[in-house]
């Protein structure tokens, strides 16, 4: 099983990303879950032609206890991928990160791997890895695997520095490592150089290059990713590309 | 606002069921908490805590070190202390506020384990669980990790799971019930875990079957089950009448392979009584009444006893639902710890059986074992 959390700075593209690979691995024939780990609960919207899901904090605020099947806290979104969301609190009250860790409890409890028994699971998590909430997917059991979103902005690449650091300090754990960089274009200057430089000063391949693209927003804007509204187009092989690399490592391992 | 409770106290919580569970078996237990935890074990769950010594311990941890995540800390005493009190395993638990900032426990005994070379395990309480959760966990933990697989089988041979003083809280009663064992023709091979060491639970897989004493030791008989294939009877052998049967229930057991919860069994008629408690003592307890001219029901305020009750019976649990439910039913008589009088209908007997997991030391005192005959003593002059 392929199992990637994503991270990167805020509105640096990891749910564009996420989502365009989870489609990709879906366009492959794989049986993919999506789990937004984010209070603002939009990392699957694209999924779902623009029609979110309830996310599973606002279904225990609004019920005032926990869901008790899956089909309360998820939906099935472009090529079958389910699609949850961890949601938060109100804005401003609470532990958002709490909530993830909430959250993965209770999936744990409703036994959705065992259930639904996927071929990848994608978690695309708020931001740095700011407090144990946010490290929740990249413990034992979750995600095996990081990939960090970046531009060549530096702020984008402070954050991804930040994260890379992070997951270093668990070596001791059996948390998951850093696979590698998604560098998602923002066309400033020199950015493949400023990239490819803290990628090798880190030790880091670069997994995929995401041009910068009109495509992108213009099927955002219709809900949907790239990958369902143009499957030909640049940015949508690149994804596809992606997901055919995690693919054949994931054979690799299984061989091994 | 929901599961208040107002007059009634609420059971012990899931880490003092972990640090009851494992208290006799050599093992250094760290429950990561301020002291809360650990006073209210102390002071009210264990009794053996004044003439019996245990690696019990809390982490002591600060407002500074939750906010910052301070784990290096945790890890380091409880290496520092293993190094000083060798104990035979570590075992890392919860409470609430590890909770609230998210502790990753089983991260942090891998990392206790790879300092100290000790055998450390994760034990997932919070505090806001019941005790029955945390010895649960505690028990089938250890069924997994001491149990060693044996040629020898010994034909009469017995488990007793689930023994602890949160529901045994008179400490004779387990050994009353091995000596009702051996006066059945029965060898008790090991018992989780009053009275035995490691060494003796090593052995467990060679009983033909196990006697689950409370909910808590469901959970270890389950996976000694899909380990060693022993089955399992359910029940506390309370009241001549219910011993008989449940020694029948181990011997058919032992012979076919197959589970059986005489606990469950109901029937009577006469003067109706509820019981009120954990469900295997509580289902024991209304099992001997049924089949002594009464008509006896359980309420069973702890959670997962599912199976261990009688279709139709209650597992009401939040005080309002409680008081409801007993209003509805309008017993004769309840059954029940001497806190819950003060939440039963008007005009109910109310025959007082103290529980240590529900009442503390309260009446610590006057806790009663009730093996076999005694509990008809019991009940006739309670009544």
């Amino acid at each position: 099983m392929i199992k990637l959390a994503i991270y990167g700075k805020g509105g640096i593209g990891k749910s564009t990303c996420t989502a365009n690979l989870a489609a990709a691995f879906a366009m492959r024939g794989k049986k993919v879950i999506q789990i937004g780990c984010d209070p603002k609960a939009d990392s699957t919207i694209n999924l779902l032609s623009g029609t979110p899901v309830t996310p599973v904090m606002d279904w225990m605020r609004d019920h005032d206890d926990e869901p008790d099947s899956l089909a309360q806290i998820s939906q099935t979104g472009f090529g079958g991928v389910l699609c949850i969301e961890t949601g938060g609190p109100t804005p401003g009250l609470g532990c958002a990160g709490r909530g993830i860790i909430t959250t993965f409890s209770l999936l744990k409890e409703l036994r959705l791997f065992e259930t639904y028994q996927p071929d990848v699971v994608l978690y695309d998590v708020l931001g740095d890895v700011v407090c144990g909430g946010f490290a929740a997917p990249i413990r034992e059991g979750y995600a095996e695997q990081v990939l960090i979103v970046t531009s060549g902005e530096k702020m984008a690449l402070y954050a991804a520095n930040n994260i890379h650091n992070a997951v270093k300090n668990f070596e001791d754990r059996s948390y998951a490592k850093v696979r590698g960089i998604i560098m998602n274009r923002r066309n400033v200057p020199d950015e493949e150089a400023k990239v490819r430089a803290f990628a090798d000063a880190n030790g880091l391949p670069v997994a995929a290059d995401i041009p910068r693209s009109d495509d992108i927003s213009r099927y955002e804007d219709m809900g949907k990713t790239v990958i369902e509204g143009d499957p030909d187009c640049e940015t949508a092989k690149r994804f596809f590309a992606l997901a055919d690399l995690l693919i054949a490592e994931d054979s690799e391992r299984n061989d091994v | 606002m929901k599961h208040a409770a107002r007059i009634i106290p609420c059971y012990a919580a899931d880490s003092s069921g972990a640090c009851s569970a494992l208290y006799e078996l050599g093992g250094m237990t760290v429950v990561h908490d301020a002291s809360g935890c650990n006073s209210t074990y102390a002071t009210f769950d264990e009794p053996r805590w004044w003439d019996t010594q245990s690696m019990t311990y809390i982490s002591a941890l600060t407002e500074l070190d939750a906010i910052l995540g301070n784990d290096e800390k945790l890890i380091a005493d409880a290496a520092d202390a293993a190094a000083d009190q060798k104990p035979r395993f570590i075992a890392v638990c919860g409470s609430p506020m590890p909770m609230m900032i998210g502790v990753d426990f089983d991260a942090v005994a891998y990392e206790i384990e790879q300092r100290t070379g000790i055998r450390t395990f994760a034990l997932h309480t919070n505090g806001m669980h019941s005790y029955t959760e945390g010895a649960a966990e505690a028990f089938r933990c250890i069924a997994e990790e001491y149990v060693r697989a044996s040629d020898t089988k010994k034909k009469n041979g017995v488990n007793l799971l689930g023994a602890a003083p949160l529901d045994f809280g008179n400490l004779n009663t387990v050994q009353s019930i091995r000596a009702w064992l051996a006066e059945n023709g029965f060898e008790t091979v090991s018992c989780f875990a009053m009275g035995d060491t490691l060494e003796t639970i090593a052995h467990a897989a060679e009983a033909s079957v196990n006697l689950v004493l409370s909910q808590s030791g469901l959970a270890a008989a389950d996976y000694l089950y899909e380990a060693f294939g022993i089955p399992y009877v359910c029940g506390v052998p309370y009241g001549s009448a219910f011993s008989a049967v449940l020694a029948d229930a181990l011997r058919t057991a032992a012979e076919n392979g197959t589970h059986a919860y005489p606990c469950t069994q109901r029937g009577g008629s006469g003067k109706t009584v509820t019981v009120i408690g954990e469900a295997v003592s509580a289902g024991s307890i209304a099992a001997q009444l049924n089949l002594t001219g009464y008509q006896a029901n359980v309420i069973c305020p702890l959670p997962h006893a599912e199976t261990l009750l009688a279709d139709g019976e209650s597992d009401a649990f939040a005080e309002g639902d409680l008081a409801r439910v007993l209003l509805e039913m309008r017993p004769d008589a309840v059954i029940a710890d001497p806190l819950y009088r003060f939440i039963l209908p008007p005009g109910t007997q109310h025959i007082g059986l103290p529980h240590s997991a529900f009442s503390g030391r309260c009446y610590d005192k006057i806790i009663p074992d009730l093996t076999g005959r005694r509990f008809d003593g019991w009940l006739r002059e309670a009544e």
